[in-house]
């Protein structure tokens, strides 16, 4: 790694138009199987790198958010949480949402959260031997793998809500201004059909608008260290990238969640059924970081203030929404305390490791990690790296 | 400390403050009631031309894009029913005791 001063603007300059040549980024490149596919969204299963005796029992399913690629949890080399996971044993799948196109306008709330994820839930649990998986959301993701997990608990071994707003009291800007009596979504929805990805870009810039600017300083600033760049690239990348919200899904997810904070009132219902977080008892654990300007900690902590899981946990880590989760300091802090809270939850059985599956490193899949909220000082410091404050929105 | 470390010192300062003071100008009802509504406004229009479009090519007798985009929808909503069935025989298939 690079660690001198940079001698000026200019070499800065010269250095940013050498790096411009060699052009974007490669992203999402760890090796993965698509095993389902339907409309638009896809279930990827990445391909162990463990022998199977060395892997964890039960698999995870990721689930980011439904307007951003889900690439963001899989970057780039060095910088992949999901490869991090397979490398430490882990059965991991995750959710590409795909592209909506226009006849998508018409998929409901309904169908993503209940059947979609339902169905991602199912396909993963299958490749267990317990029938069970652990889910983590991201952002959006996060909302609603709480909301489904709370509708259908049965497949759910346990909920990571990762930045996730749940209190949409707390949901900062973006509460106020959906909540504006100016904001008429349905005109909205009636008029794009599917919500746009540039109008929900263009909102997330604007929740911190001097964020490019600062951006810009300190790209300039960093622009001598070629792995500050790599990482930078991709997240830009991911972050230009952004697809549109299903028009009939935005409008509910508005009404009821902004508007009238179904989750938190115990009003929301999927599938017909109540999604009260009060029916989720599994282990959970709320992730939230301190300069999160899209997702304020008090939207996110409010899950555990619901649940009724005895096994419940916050892990509260410096950094931004995206840079705390894709920085390549968050290998050091956060992905080891995720992989060890899940390993803790797993089961020894289907490792043949019996009792001794407690003794050595956590984060290399083989040990105990029992309290994920321990090492939240360790990784604070890790957590915020140099692109931590990346303003992608999610 | 250099010219560009001082430079970015005062930077830094003066995008906290105008950081702070622009959400504080976004969160105003009066900066967001007018932006509102210039946006159902618009939202509207729109809505009200694509629908006397449609009209027009309703009445030549040619399935509109909206009609198109609900068969779409409907093709991928049997898809997914289906996929639902064959997950409910599946599970009756799996609780099914062995008749053989």
């Amino acid at each position: 790694m690079t660690t001198h001063r940079p001698p000026g603007i200019l070499s800065s300059l010269l250095a940013l138009a050498a790096r411009a040549r060699r052009g974007p980024p490669a992203v999402g490149l760890t090796p993965c199987d698509e095993v389902w596919r339907e409309n638009k969204w896809r279930l990827l299963r990445y391909r162990a790198t463990r022998p199977p005796a060395e892997r964890w029992r039960t698999p995870i399913l990721l689930v980011p958010s439904l307007i951003n690629r889900y690439y963001v949890l899989d970057l780039a080399p060095g910088r992949s949480f999901v490869e991090y996971l397979v490398a430490a044993g882990h059965d991991v799948f995750i959710i590409d949402w795909g592209t909506p196109t226009a006849e998508d306008r018409f998929v409901t709330f309904d169908d993503v959260c209940h059947r979609y994820l339902g169905r991602a839930v199912r396909k993963t649990a299958a490749y267990s031997p317990d029938g069970v998986c652990h889910v983590l959301g991201y952002c959006l993701g996060g909302t609603l793998a709480t909301i489904y997990t709370a509708a259908e608990p049965a497949r759910v071994a346990s909920l990571v809500a990762l930045a996730a707003p749940i209190d949409f009291a707390h949901g900062g800007l973006l509460a106020t201004w959906t909540r504006s009596p100016g904001f008429d979504v349905d005109a909205l929805v009636d008029g794009f059909g599917n919500v746009p990805w540039p109008l929900m870009q263009a909102s997330f810039q604007l929740l911190k608008p001097t964020a490019n600017l600062a951006k810009l300083v300190g790209l300039l600033d960093r622009a001598w260290d070629d792995e500050f760049l790599d990482g930078f690239m991709a997240t830009e990348r991911w972050g230009n990238d952004n697809v549109s919200f299903p028009g009939a899904c935005y409008r509910r997810y508005i009404g009821d969640l902004y508007r009238d904070n179904a989750l938190v009132a115990g009003t929301m219902r999927l599938g017909g059924k109540p999604a009260r977080l009060d029916a989720i008892d599994c282990p959970v654990l709320a992730v939230t970081f301190e300069h999160d300007h899209i997702v304020p900690t008090a939207a996110a902590t409010a899950l555990l203030a619901h649940v009724s899981s005895p096994d419940q946990a916050q892990l509260h880590l410096r950094g931004g929404h995206v840079g705390a989760v894709v920085s390549k300091k968050a290998a050091a802090g956060l992905w080891p305390q995720l992989s060890r809270w899940w390993a803790v939850r797993d089961t020894d059985a289907a490792r043949g490791l019996g009792d001794d599956a407690d003794d050595g490193d956590a984060a290399d899949g083989h040990g105990d990690a029992d309290d994920a909220g321990a090492d939240d000082d360790a990784a604070a410091d890790d957590a915020d790296g140099p692109d931590a404050d990346a303003p992608a929105p999610s | 400390m250099n010219l560009w470390d001082t430079w970015k010192k005062g930077f830094a300062a003066w995008e906290s403050a105008t950081a702070s003071y622009l959400e504080q100008v976004l969160a105003n009802p009066a900066v967001l009631g007018p932006a509102g509504n210039m946006l159902t406004v618009a939202m509207k229009t729109k809505s009200a031309t694509d629908k006397a479009t449609a009209a027009w090519w309703a009445a030549v007798g040619l399935p509109t894009r909206r009609d198109q985009e609900r068969s779409l929808h409907k093709l991928n909503q049997l898809e997914s029913r289906i996929a639902d069935l064959e997950e409910q025989l599946a599970d009756a298939r799996a609780d099914a005791p062995a008749s053989k």
